[in-house]
């Protein structure tokens, strides 16, 4: 049973059985299919109570367009209410409002109490659900989530597009281009592009469960974008998704061999993550399971660090020659810096792009899972919004800006989020925890926890590791991909603009909501 | 006594009091912001002293080996201990007077400022402008015009003395002193009218020392040599910058190295984490830069440690680089007190983070001049020391030992007295009690005055360095008296028939100490001769041999035989054919110009010889990717030399390179053989930093020592170093890497090491603390390890020390424990100790267990370091004892 017959039954908590025999098929398809949520009582905004008073007549199943209410096949009784797909009391609105539908009153719409218990400022519960009905269903959440910003207060929470009062009249949606160049050097180096302006961050094999990171090397072969291996190492089962994967060099060289450099059409060198610049990698003991430490080739159940920074690398010419030792051992491979967003960091990306990089990913302080430190994640380094801007200026008036890719990562939650950091002048952006939340994450923050996540996605345990199913996560990453895109095309459109690359740097399409009086 | 001694204190601390108080007026108006406005991290960086003076253009070659560090934004030439006549000034004003030099880079400011800034103040001995080529753009890659440079030759009016010394309160100081300052002061304010506080930047001073000059550019450093015509000028110490800023379209010279404190210019490679905070401290003593880059902050806290301070120089690098951990522990008492003292009143001065600081200056009061080189603490940039000592002597400092060999290769071509190898090559341990990290390369005027210079080479505690004295280079411009010797053309050609390479090296290891230079230039040039079309291999494998072990050489300089021997082999090399015409042995050779000609092995062809010079040090035009596509080709054995620092040699092969050898000779650059998965590499020399990063599998011998983050995060392989390893080596190492270090390592041997269980297979280090004697000896250092960490926070391995006197402690360890050495444990390590054996001539028996000239058991002579399982409480001890 696969993830679309699964679909048919349209019930959830139904895991689909892994795939037998472990095919892992290299060719995936972008097409959306829906992926239902792998827990039987998924969280949703509202919910639905059905009194003793319910005779079963079914009418609201026959009017309630979005699946709330179901009785598959022939059954007599009703399915219990799915009701996180319920979109609330503006359903009143409408001729197909199931509480006042109901012969007997016996249906009543409530909050859901745990919705407000989810996530964080950043990323609101109405963030979270937003994302799994995309992940779900390949489509825009409805209009009773606020699923464009949180309540951060702050960075891109505070900004919002600026729409112009016309577009013009023949700009066709479907004439849009979301195609992002990774390759601007004039270099023999091959011109990579990919067909959404965003990739997929590096999780290791040790930090993430592998069937999650499949997943997303999956999703990416799909949407022709990549996934990157993080620095755990990189298993086999990652090698028919070759094309798509970024290789980690990360300080503590944890499973890198010139065999995997050669392997990746792009290697990326991770200085330091937003979320905890300064302070390098940890991968507590209890998740150095025998599987993750084979990889590693460390020692079961140790803690494993990655120092900060390069043993290597303690200068800029020091990174040249970082950078050319993967050129050499790679000939074909596209370099890319991933730094975090220090006072200089406008000087640090400079320096990437004299040392032969291609791609500068600045990653800011947003990012992050439960593995960073609170007060690192608070308190060190510049908020990407601005990072972005200086730099991009910066590269402006160097001389270089077309010469070189600018990613931004660190609290890319949405669509929206990409957007206005491409209007900041990022080229594109990387994201990381909201692949995660696709497949169920809820920003508990308990990542790093003895064996784990309690979904089974920041986990290497191998009980837990059955929690997430590789198609599945495929396909909930492949609607949240389509659904992105649709939402971005949408924003391209209204504001009169042909292509993502015609974005960027455009603040004049951007306003921050502190300043709008000024 | 006690009352002089007061006295003496009182006097100094009154003076440093009047000198700080004397600057106040030089705080700048409004806000002051110490930060940054150009970042640059790394460099290039290399400097030597010499007994004679030399022309410019031999910093030049080192400056061009080193180009890859910089990015032609920024380089600077300082010259030091200059020769009168390349003045056109006499030599008791080169000794007296100040050379203030001036950038003008807009050359209309020069009548304004000798109207403001020289003509009230100075009476002028000489000068004039500094004479450039015509067109900049005839000097290669100098894309911006240099600033015209004024140079005058000065002495403060005396009346201007007076009144400066009343204004200032300054009457206490000695007269030279006062008129320093006054020089000091002079630019300052000349800076600040003509750079600091314009937008438009329109000149400052380059440099105002006795006997010392600098000049910097917008390029590259070897430009200056150039551009300025100094190739012929003449001076006793040179030190060149390349620079790497990376902020700003626009740069000025005015930010590149090196930078001028009073009597001493500086260069730099790194940068601080705590700019702030030194600049805080200087403020506090009415100093501030003027062109915000960390250099400038170095040379101003090396100027007031010096001049204001007065402070011996063993204490302004303690100030500068402290000594801490078990480092200062063991320090003799009486240091230990004076030393915190210096680290209470500088501690937050001196400078955190990665830097690398060379120093050229005139010692004013003894006429010598000096040559400096202090490392951080934590030994975070790359540094190579380097002595020939003979007929005329040299001291050299660098980023890369490459830089060095250049430099004395440049200097030989011109002159014989010099080698093209020094005599002795050496990192120093920054912070330690052993040496300071920091050494003191002095010219100083030869007893008698008769006009000749000492070189004398010490370390911050003044304990001298010094070569085997007794020997003499060869001087290799004389030809060699024709004469044969029956005995070695016996050898030979026995050799040759038998196919028996080690019988002709074991000839002449055994009359090597006999043998004078002719003979051994006879023998060499012979066998040369005679297998280099016959039985190249013969020849090649004996001489490599002859190089790569030690021997005693009598009263031949050790450094002269390597460069005879390696005359021979490029003899041999140099007649192996080329492609394209028909082959005579199993060799083919390859260079810069028939590169195109590549093809893969056909016939009884063997080994490619790769003739490394004319090809790049990296990307796709260096002599490693070559290497790479004649392994795709088919070639097995792959032979470097001549090789000037080119990176990723044996390096980029891939997965499955087992049956691939690799040899380099001479000056292999970084990131040797990392990576390797099956193939073995073989240097027949020093090898540089970043050695077998992420090495996997493989095997590679080094007869010589290896720089810096040697095996960072290496899974796996087997190394044999015959010397020493810098600092941090097989840093977060996992799996199974295994290796023997003879010598010792500077630091950080294998922190966080990973590598399981060394009984089921996990990896281990043999560190066996040895070094050579004059006579090629092996004898033990007297601490086989002097770091104050070793195997911190391993979760896995062992490290296997050779310490018969147990001089290790337990505070070196932190998160390890002292083992039993078991049967187990020499079964384990006893191979490794056999090939080793092998490799070098180490004997096990001979050199390894008999200590004092007793044979010793192994438990007594090895100590079996190992991390601390989890859980266990309390660190373990071997029966040592402690």
């Amino acid at each position: 049973m696969n993830a679309v017959k699964q679909s048919e039954s349209g019930q959830p908590g139904q895991p689909a059985a892994s795939m037998a025999g472990g095919i892992e098929h290299a060719r995936v398809s972008r097409e959306v299919k829906p992926a239902l949520p792998r827990f039987r009582n998924e969280i949703g905004k509202y919910r639905i109570h059905r009194s003793s008073d319910c005779v079963n007549c079914g009418r609201c199943a026959e009017i309630c367009p979005r699946g709330v209410h179901t009785r598959p096949g022939s059954y007599r009784l009703l399915m219990r209410p799915l009701d996180y797909r319920c979109i609330g009391t503006d359903c009143a609105k409408t001729d197909h409002y199931c509480v006042k539908a109901c012969p007997k009153g016996a249906l009543s719409i409530s909050l859901n109490r745990t919705f407000e218990t989810l996530g964080d400022y950043r990323w609101t519960p109405d963030l979270l659900i937003s994302n799994w009905i995309m992940a779900e269903t390949g489509e825009a959440p409805g209009p009773h989530l606020e699923s464009e910003v949180g309540a951060s207060g702050g960075g891109f929470d505070r900004l919002r597009l600026r729409f112009p009062e016309t577009i013009p009249s023949d700009l066709r949606r479907e004439d849009i281009s979301t195609s992002l160049l990774l390759n601007r050097r004039d270099d023999s180096r091959p011109k990579l592009a990919i067909d959404v302006p965003w990739y997929g961050g590096g999780m290791s094999f040790g930090s993430t469960n592998i069937n999650m990171l499949l997943g997303k090397a999956r999703a990416a072969k799909a949407w022709n974008t990549f996934s990157c291996t993080g620095e755990g190492g990189y298993p086999d089962r990652f090698i028919p998704y070759a094309d798509h994967m970024i290789t980690q060099v990360a300080t503590g060289l944890f499973g890198v061999r010139e065999e995997t450099i050669q392997r990746a059409p792009i290697v990326e060198f991770k200085y330091a993550q937003g979320a905890k610049p300064g302070l390098g990698g940890h991968l507590l003991g209890d998740k150095n399971t025998p599987a993750v430490a084979a990889m590693r080739e460390a020692v079961v159940g140790t803690s494993l660090f990655s120092p900060f920074p390069f043993h290597s690398v303690y200068s800029v010419e020091d990174h040249k020659k970082h950078l050319d030792w993967i050129a050499h051992v790679n000939p074909r491979a596209l370099l890319s810096a991933k730094v975090s967003t220090p006072a200089d960091v406008d000087m640090v990306a400079v320096g990437i792009y004299y040392a032969g990089g291609h791609i500068v990913h600045m990653d800011g302080s947003y990012g992050g899972t439960g593995a960073a430190p609170n007060v690192a994640k608070k308190n060190i380094a510049m908020p990407i919004e601005y990072a972005i801007n200086r730099v991009h200026k910066f590269l402006v008036d160097e001389g270089i800006r077309e010469k070189v890719t600018l990613m931004a990562s660190g609290g890319v939650r949405n669509p929206y989020d990409a957007a206005k950091a491409i209007a900041l002048g990022a080229d594109g952006v990387v994201i990381g925890t909201a692949e995660l939340v696709s497949a169920g994450c809820n920003r508990c923050g308990n990542c790093e926890s003895g064996r784990g996540c309690a979904r089974g996605i920041a986990t290497t345990d191998p009980e837990l590791l059955k929690m997430v199913d590789v198609e599945w996560c495929t396909q909930r990453l492949i609607n949240m991909h389509h659904a992105w895109r649709e939402i971005l095309i949408g924003l391209l459109h209204r504001l009169g603009l042909d292509s993502v690359a015609a974005l960027r740097g455009r603040t004049d399409l951007l306003t921050h909501l502190d300043y709008e009086d000024a | 006594m006690t009352n002089r001694k007061n006295e003496i204190n009182d006097l100094i601390a009154r003076r440093a009091d009047a000198l700080l108080r004397a600057r106040d007026g030089l705080r700048p108006e409004g806000d002051w912001n110490p930060r940054p406005v150009e970042a640059e991290g790394g460099c290039g960086v290399t400097g030597f002293a010499c007994t004679i003076p030399v022309g410019g253009r031999h910093i030049y070659e080192p400056s061009r080996q080193m180009r890859n560090r910089g990015n032609g934004k920024g380089g600077g030439i300082a010259a030091c201990g200059l020769v009168p006549e390349d003045m056109g000034v006499s030599a008791k004003v080169l000794e007296d007077d100040y050379i203030l030099q001036v950038a003008l880079l807009d050359a209309s400011a020069r009548g304004e400022i000798e109207k403001a800034f020289i003509e009230p103040f100075f009476n002028i001995d000489g000068g004039g402008m500094v004479p450039t080529v015509d067109d900049y753009r005839d000097v290669p890659l100098l894309e911006t015009r240099p600033p015209d440079v004024a140079r005058y030759f000065v002495r403060v009016k005396p009346d201007v003395l007076d009144r400066f010394a009343g204004e200032k309160g300054l009457a206490l100081l000695q007269r030279r002193d006062i008129e320093d300052e006054f020089v000091f002061q002079n630019s300052i304010g000349l800076n600040r009218a003509y750079y600091a506080s314009l937008g438009e930047k329109r000149a400052f001073v380059l440099s105002h020392a006795r006997n010392l000059l600098i000049t910097k550019i917008v390029g590259y450093a070897e430009a200056a040599v150039q551009y300025y015509r100094m190739a012929d000028m003449r001076a006793h110490v040179w030190i060149a910058h390349q620079r790497y800023p990376t902020k700003g379209r626009v740069w000025h010279p005015g930010g590149a190295h090196p930078f001028i404190g009073m009597n001493e210019a500086l260069v730099h490679n790194g940068d601080f984490a705590n700019y702030h905070s030194v600049c805080e401290y200087l403020a506090q003593r009415n100093l501030f830069p003027q062109f915000l880059t960390d250099t400038e902050v170095s040379v101003l806290l090396f100027d007031l440690l010096n001049r204001t301070y007065k402070y011996p120089i063993e204490y302004v690098i303690e100030a500068i680089a402290p000594t801490t951990e078990l480092d200062f522990d063991r320090l003799p008492a009486d240091k230990r007190e004076i030393y915190r003292q210096i680290q209470i009143a500088h501690a937050h001065a001196s400078p955190d983070g990665p830097w690398f600081f060379i120093i050229a200056r005139t010692l004013t009061e003894s006429n010598a001049f000096q040559l400096l080189g202090i490392t951080d603490t934590a030994m975070l940039r790359p540094q190579v020391f380097a002595l020939q000592e003979g007929e005329v002597s040299i001291g050299l400092i660098c980023s890369e030992k490459q830089a060095i060999d250049a430099t004395l290769a440049s200097l030989s071509s011109e002159d014989a007295r010099f080698t093209p190898l020094a005599d002795q090559y050496w990192n120093a341990r920054g912070g330690s009690h052993s040496d300071g990290g920091a050494f003191l390369l002095t010219v100083s005027p030869r007893n008698g005055n008769c006009g000749g210079y000492d070189l004398l080479v010490t370390d911050k505690f003044g304990k001298r360095v010094s070569t085997p004295s007794g020997q003499v280079h060869c001087r290799l411009d004389a030809a060699p008296a024709q004469q044969g010797n029956a005995d070695d053309d016996a050898v030979i050609g026995h050799g040759i028939e038998s196919n028996n390479p080690e019988a002709i090296f074991l000839h002449l290891r055994q009359n090597a100490a006999a043998m004078d230079y002719d003979r051994l230039r006879n023998f060499s040039r012979r066998l040369a001769e005679q297998c280099k079309l016959k039985s190249p291999q013969v020849g090649i494998e004996a001489l490599t041999l002859a190089m790569d072990r030690r021997y005693a050489t009598g009263e031949k300089k050790r450094t002269s035989v390597l460069v005879i021997l390696r005359q021979a082999l490029e003899d041999i090399f140099a007649a192996q054919s080329l492609f394209g015409v028909p082959a005579q042995t199993s060799y083919r050779r390859i260079t810069w110009d028939a590169r195109g000609l590549l093809r893969g092995p056909e016939g009884q062809e063997m080994t490619l010889l790769i003739d490394a010079r004319g090809f790049q040090p990296e990307g796709p035009d260096c002599d490693a990717r070559l290497a790479v596509q004649a392994w795709h080709l088919g070639w097995r054995h792959i032979v470097h030399y001549n090789t000037r620092g080119t990176r990723f040699q044996a390096a980029g092969f891939g997965p499955a390179t087992d049956g691939l050898r690799v040899d380099c000779y001479d000056n292999p650059g970084d990131y040797l053989a990392s990576g390797i998965d099956g193939l073995e590499a073989r240097v027949h020399g020093n090898a540089q930093d970043q050695l077998c990063q992420i090495a996997k599998r493989g095997k590679v011998v080094i007869y010589g020592d290896v720089g810096q983050t040697f095996l960072y995060g290496a899974k796996g392989g087997e190394f044999f170093i015959f010397g020493n390893a810098a600092g941090r080596p097989m840093i977060n190492a996992v799996g199974k890497p295994r290796v023997i270090i003879n010598g010792t390592a500077l630091d950080f041997l294998a922190e966080s090491f990973m590598a399981g269980d060394p009984h089921r297979g996990g990896g281990f280090a043999i560190l066996n603390g040895l070094t050579v004697d004059a006579q090629g000896r092996m004898i033990p250092l007297d601490l086989p390890y002097p770091g104050s960490n070793l195997l911190s926070l391993a979760s896995g391995g062992a490290i296997f020390v050779r310490d018969p006197r147990k001089t290790l402690v337990r505070q070196q360890l932190n998160g390890g424990a002292f083992r039993r050495m078991s049967d187990a444990d020499w079964k384990l390590i006893l191979p490794y100790l056999k090939e080793n054996e092998q490799l070098f001539g180490i004997e096990i028996e001979r050199d390894l267990l008999t200590v004092n000239g007793e044979r010793r058991h192994f438990r007594e002579v090895y100590r079996k370091v190992a991390p601390v399982e989890r859980g266990e409480a309390e660190a373990e001890t071997d029966d040592a004892g402690e």
